[in-house]
């Protein structure tokens, strides 16, 4: 075996306790990872929304969703993802005042989104149903389920707004707006998917 | 190391010994136990039903099991042995062993580990509440729909089978992610990617691996309830659904999942071999990368269980190449092995003897499935007892046999005594035989034509004779599981007092007191070398006591490559909180699978009140000494 030095290398003597700092980030890499595992379910349901129209033109049947709440939809959430970004900035500042006024234009935002929702699926059941076909199944599943997320990630944004303190602490939450504000963008992230792969690529469909 | 040390350490980590204090303990080592029993109590549980399986086979036209209750048993075997036995007990030991293994003081999420461990103890209570209701799965473990659809399968059986799992799956994608940061984060000052044990790869690798597959087993789950109680059609071919697209959702979880319940094994006879050879083990880059490859290429594999349904020929070529090529990886490590007690000097004790029986299991396991990755005769064996025999060889020789090992290897380090050896080396060929008997006789049972999943046959088959071998091998294999328990329950009382390290093994876990304090190490390690007990070096000085952070519970942050300490990690104090939110995770499936939609509602109000609880900041004064 190749003899290894067993002294420890100067860089590391003098990082010792107490020098050493709390660790913050752990919280953030559990979000990341639970953000993988959640995009991958995502993955999976897109794949069974491909995978049932193998074999069966859907378009014959069904009209192309339509983009007038969708994309409106989009906008909200892109804005509210900038906004959540600007506030995450002003926390890094110690703007305080100012990051939580971003949260609550997030907050207000993603409430808009849902308004939206509920108007578009008012809308989109008289045509199509869950029940219809597997066609309406996976989109609905897949929409609704995309709901169930950003009602988790607002309700999420309102526990980081009623949390008194944001500065790395020594017990959690560590960076609670950051971690949570990873969160919203992957959430806005999948709505960005959703209406390119669910909305506007049938819409180009049936122009070509 | 003053005593005045270790009782304030002691009074930092220890949790009460009170009612309350046991279940809000997120103590690693506590948890990791549970896990284990837990698991072997599944064991137990399968066990009893496959023998009821073989009670029933033994003879032909036997009447002992209804068709009926034949397809509950057979169910609830499989998915009691494969989700809720093989990952466990690897969960458990892993959670006992990892931060032992990295010098760490509790794994990344300690409370996070709690919740896991009790979301998947409940989720197993979610299913054995089935049978009690007379209505338990019936559709084997992958559940294949038309057949577990609502109008072929009515009653609550298929919807125990995906709200159970569903939760075992939070449960296991959880402890997914802590092991992840664990391994990445909490590993002692020097312990850099290239020294750390090998178990840590194995374990790693299908960590990562099962955040990215449960998601598929998720979905299946999920569409499969909504077309049963909530009139989707995803599966529904009249209405523009695909019965395949459940066989895709389901093997795209499941060949992972063969993986996930097999590496972390290799990984253990990766520790327990190179110790019982004394010398390090040969090969350690290749048996890593063959590791980490391993679940890799295990994603592009998936369709070898769905040679039988028609897909195009590119795709199956493609799928059986993958197949045959994820055994190249498995045979580095078996050479490895090999090599490494040829150079050595084997010492044969029966954490051995179960690491030898299970690579001369894997090897058999591992053709008869090379076997079945040849497209034509997997078509010719497909559902036959020839593939029940594979999955037997590979889950029972390369999953149970290493668990065994692994039992006989760190009992002395989990309960401070030694498992009795001639008991072990009893244990260990009762087993074996009655693995072969069972096993080996069902692939000429499946070449002969027998399918699976029958309740009985006629006699003139031809194949009484070797049922009944396969039956009373069965009861073999029983009772030489039961010697070990005997053996368990024995030397827990009564078996020879260990010391720190009784094997004289190389990895950190063997420098911690057997059994280890709750807080590991008063002086936290450092590691220079792949084997820090068997190379000198400056571990236990630590005169000024910079390693010890008794300021709090408190372990060291390091990169993730190269282990340098850069700062530290509080950890949290015992608390209620996870078995809360398991019990409301708990209650959110089960009333789902009644539909009681408002007693969902509150559950879920009550799991985000809890969440909302666990993460609310302290502010008792907690500035560091």
């Amino acid at each position: 075996m190749t003899p290894v030095s067993t002294e420890i290398p100067v860089h590391r003597q003098h990082a010792r306790p107490p020098v050493l700092a709390l660790d913050d980030r752990r919280g953030t890499w559990g979000m990341a990872l639970f953000i993988a595992t959640e995009a991958t379910l995502f993955v999976m349901l897109l794949f069974s929304y491909y995978y049932t129209s193998r074999g069966n033109n859907r378009w014959q049947v069904h009209e192309a969703p339509k983009l007038h709440y969708s994309l409106p939809m989009l906008a909200v959430l892109l804005t509210s993802s900038g906004v959540l970004y600007w506030g995450e900035q002003q926390v890094k500042k110690h703007r305080y005042g100012a990051a939580r006024g971003a949260l609550l234009t997030t907050i207000l935002l993603g409430i808009g989104f849902l308004v939206l929702t509920f108007l578009e699926y008012s809308e989109h059941l008289k045509t199509l149903r869950p029940s219809t076909d597997a066609y309406g199944s996976t989109f609905y599943t897949l929409t609704s389920l995309h709901g169930a997320h950003v009602v988790f990630g607002l309700l999420m944004l309102c526990w980081v707004m009623i949390v008194p303190r944001w500065e790395p602490a020594r017990r959690t939450p560590h960076r609670p707006y950051h971690n949570v504000a990873m969160y919203w963008h992957f959430v806005d992230t999948v709505w960005l998917f959703l209406v390119i792969l669910l909305y506007i690529v049938p819409n180009i469909y049936n122009i070509a | 190391m003053s005593t005045a040390v270790q009782q304030r350490l002691l009074d930092l980590w220890e949790s009460p010994k009170t009612l309350y204090g046991e279940l809000s303990t997120v103590d690693h080592k506590k948890i990791g136990k549970r896990y284990i029993a837990t698991a072997m109590v599944f064991l137990v549980i399968g066990g009893l039903e496959a023998l009821l399986m073989r009670l029933q086979l033994a003879t032909p036209q036997q009447n002992l099991l209804s068709p009926e209750m034949y397809d509950q048993i057979f169910t609830m075997h499989g998915m009691t042995m494969i989700f809720w036995y093989a990952q466990p007990i690897l969960s458990g030991f892993a959670v006992f062993l990892v931060p032992l293994m990295i010098g760490s003081r509790d794994m990344a999420f300690p409370r996070l580990n709690a919740f896991t461990y009790w979301a998947y103890l409940l989720s197993g209570v979610l299913l054995y509440i089935s049978p009690l209701l007379g209505q338990s799965p019936h559709g084997g473990w992958f559940a294949y729909v038309p057949y577990t659809n609502m109008p072929y399968s009515p009653g609550y059986g298929m919807d125990f089978y995906n709200l159970a799992l569903i939760l075992l799956t939070i449960s296991t994608t959880g402890g997914a992610i802590n092991f992840i940061v664990t391994i990445l984060r909490l590993r002692a000052p020097g312990m850099a990617i290239s020294k750390m044990p090998l178990f840590l790869y194995s374990t790693g690798t299908i960590s990562v691996v099962s955040v990215f597959a449960m998601p598929a087993l998720t979905a299946a789950n999920l569409a499969l309830e909504l077309d049963r109680r909530w009139a989707t059609h995803f599966f529904d071919v009249a209405h523009g659904g695909n019965v395949l697209l459940w066989q895709q959702l389901f093997w795209f979880f499941g060949h992972p999942w063969v993986y996930i319940v097999f590496l972390p094994a290799t990984g253990m006879i990766s520790m327990i071999l190179p110790t019982f050879s004394r010398r390090p083990i040969v090969g350690y880059v290749y048996v890593a990368m063959a590791t980490v490859l391993t679940g890799l290429v295990g994603f592009g594999v998936w369709v070898h269980h769905m040679f039988a349904v028609g897909e195009g020929h590119l795709g199956m070529s493609f799928f059986s190449a993958a197949s045959m090529t994820i055994s190249i990886f498995t045979a580095v490590q078996v050479f490895a092995w090999i090599a490494t007690m040829w150079k050595g000097r084997p010492v044969l004790m029966s954490p051995m003897y179960f690491a030898l029986g299970f690579i001369a299991l894997l090897v058999i396991g591992g053709l008869n499935g090379i076997v079945t990755a040849l497209i034509p005769v997997d078509w010719q064996l497909h559902d036959t007892y020839f593939v029940v025999s594979h999955l037997h060889y590979v889950l029972v020789g390369a999953n149970m046999f290493p668990v065994f090992a692994a039992f006989y290897y760190w009992w002395p380090k989990m309960t401070g005594r030694m498992l009795d050896e001639r008991q072990g080396k009893i244990s260990f060929w009762v087993m074996f035989i009655g693995l072969n008997l069972t096993f080996f006789p069902m692939h000429l049972l499946g070449i002969l034509g027998m399918p699976r999943r029958i309740y009985t046959y006629l006699p003139q088959m031809g194949l009484t004779t070797l049922n009944m071998i396969v039956s009373i091998g069965a009861f073999v294999l029983a009772l030489g599981v039961l010697l070990s328990f005997v053996n368990f329950f024995w030397s827990w009382k009564h078996g020879i007092i260990a010391d720190k390290n009784p094997w004289r093994a190389d990895s950190l876990e063997w420098s911690t007191e057997s059994p280890p304090e709750p807080y590991g190490s008063v002086h936290l390690p450092t590691v220079a070398t792949r084997h820090p007990l068997w190379d000198d070096h400056d571990e236990e000085e630590d005169p000024t006591g910079e390693r010890i952070l008794d300021q709090g519970r408190l372990t060291f942050t390091s990169t993730w490559l190269d282990a340098d300490a850069f700062a530290l990690s509080s950890m949290p104090e015992d608390t209620i909180l996870p078995l809360l939110l398991a019990i409301g995770f708990f209650v959110i499936c089960g009333a789902l699978i009644f539909q009681w939609m408002w007693v969902v509602l509150a559950a879920i109000l009550f799991s985000l009140a809890i969440g909302a609880i666990w993460l609310w900041p302290k502010y008792e004064s907690e500035e560091l000494a």
